[in-house]
């Protein structure tokens, strides 16, 4: 059964692959990515990846499709129709995807027997019978990810980093920004610059109650329930990032729900009012600083006499000093993941309404 | 029990995409994903119970809080062709 399921969900994956490939509208194929992001997920739960489908689930309900469509609002709507094929890029493509199609062939079958992971079962066996007496988590996958491959994990949260200062460094810091107490008539402002038109063409001072008011109120439903919302999402995030040690979740996974209820926020009520809940200097803070906290606990084991990130020196108990060390580094994780999160929203969204 | 529940889940997620695929509209492929979107909680949480994990359940509830944020944000854009406006200058363009 669990098969059939697997073998359902990856020909659902193939359809749609192929189906967003055919499709000229770039529009359908983020919304049909979304399906392809849906349908990851499930595979990867049939997987026993449980971990892995978590992050995906976070990452393509939502801020992947926002970030494309925030892409596509910079350019055209439609692909480019090309006049004429090159027969050279045919080729190149097909011979490229051959070799890679050849390549697989000498990777092990799902679940085959000969894979390098059952002929060589040494830190398989090593994670599952020992990873709770020398790490502690029962999530086998925290341990491995926070601690056996700490430094990975340092890797991969300063390609996110990474990420988000490339993305500020192409499409926030291009435009002069207004900043976060810019004066009433800056250019580019156009709300409050509208709403000070408005008063003065009724004759009346607007008060400051009244301009944050908006005169036309549409949507009622999504912003009552956007706000009913919000407080359980930003909960489940925090269980997210408490709860990784025990069950599937983590800094990652936890970050991305997290910047989700903002951007959430964003969407129905305006970057306006987002960014004064969130001003964009506290996410590069944010974004810093849980660089900055993973690190610092790499160098203070250092400086406590231990490895980078070997985390038994942190406390007089091994296990006590490992559950600290991957308790700070996950919550590192999770601040820099929401601030590039929220920031990469910023910057894909703010095409007019700066 | 679970097994039907899994093939009927199945057998829908297939209608939905073929309409996620075939549009003809953009709002036929939107409905259509976010519907899917549904399926695939349901086919999570179902597929828990089915091998006695219910661990995945935690994936089923993230999907059941933002699965439609993506919904929202394409329609935002059908609507202002920008993600970041507030509602209050959807007329003053």
């Amino acid at each position: 059964m669990e098969a059939t399921v697997a073998n359902v969900l990856l020909t659902f994956l193939a359809v749609t692959a192929v189906g967003i490939i055919m499709l000229r509208d770039l529009l359908a194929a983020v919304i049909l990515l979304g399906a392809y992001s849906l349908i990851a997920a499930g595979a990867f739960v049939v997987m026993d990846a449980v971990d892995v489908a978590f992050t995906e689930a976070a990452v393509g309900s939502g801020i992947s499709t926002i970030l494309f469509l925030g892409a596509l609002s910079f350019t055209r709507h439609d692909q480019k129709p090309r006049p004429n094929h090159s027969w050279m890029a045919l080729f190149l493509a097909v011979a490229a995807g051959g070799l890679l199609i050849y390549g697989t062939l000498d990777m092990p079958y799902y679940g085959s027997a000969t894979s390098a992971a059952q002929t060589n079962p040494g830190l398989a066996v090593r994670f599952l019978e020992e990873s709770g007496s020398e790490v502690g988590p029962p999530n086998i996958v925290t341990s491995v990810l926070a601690s056996y491959r700490g430094y990975d994990t340092l890797g991969e949260t300063m390609v996110v980093f990474a990420a988000g200062i490339a993305v500020l460094s192409i499409l926030g810091l291009k435009r002069r920004r207004p900043g976060e107490n810019a004066p009433l008539d800056a250019p580019g402002d156009k709300t409050t610059t509208l709403v000070v038109n408005s008063s003065a063409d009724d004759g009346s001072i607007a008060s400051p109650n009244e301009m944050k008011r908006y005169p036309r109120q549409r949507h009622r439903v999504l912003q009552v329930v956007t706000k009913l919302v919000i407080p359980f999402v930003l909960m489940f995030g925090l269980y997210v990032q408490f709860h990784g040690d025990y069950g599937p979740g983590g800094g990652f996974q936890a970050g991305v729900i997290f910047a989700s209820g903002f951007i959430l926020y964003g969407l129905i009520f305006g970057l306006q009012k987002t960014r004064a809940i969130m001003p964009p200097s506290a996410l590069r803070i944010l974004m810093c600083l849980g660089l900055l906290l993973y690190c610092g606990t790499g160098l203070l084991t250092m400086v406590l006499g231990g490895n980078l990130l070997d985390y038994n020196v942190l406390a007089h108990d091994a296990l006590h000093g490992q559950h600290w060390g991957i308790f700070t580094v996950e919550l590192g994780v999770g601040i820099t993941v929401t601030g590039v999160m929220i920031s990469l929203f910023y910057n894909f969204a703010s095409k007019r309404s700066l | 029990m679970f097994v039907a529940a899994t093939i009927a889940l199945l057998i829908t997620m297939a209608l939905t995409l073929w309409r996620a695929l075939v549009g003809p509209t953009q709002f036929d492929r939107l409905l259509a994903v976010n519907s899917f979107g549904t399926k695939t909680v349901l086919l999570i949480a179902v597929y828990g119970f089915l091998t006695g994990r219910p661990d995945f359940l935690d994936i089923a509830l993230v999907y059941a809080l933002i699965n439609f944020l993506g919904t929202i944000a394409v329609l935002k854009f059908f609507e202002q062709d920008d993600l970041g406006s507030g509602q209050y200058q959807e007329d003053d363009y």
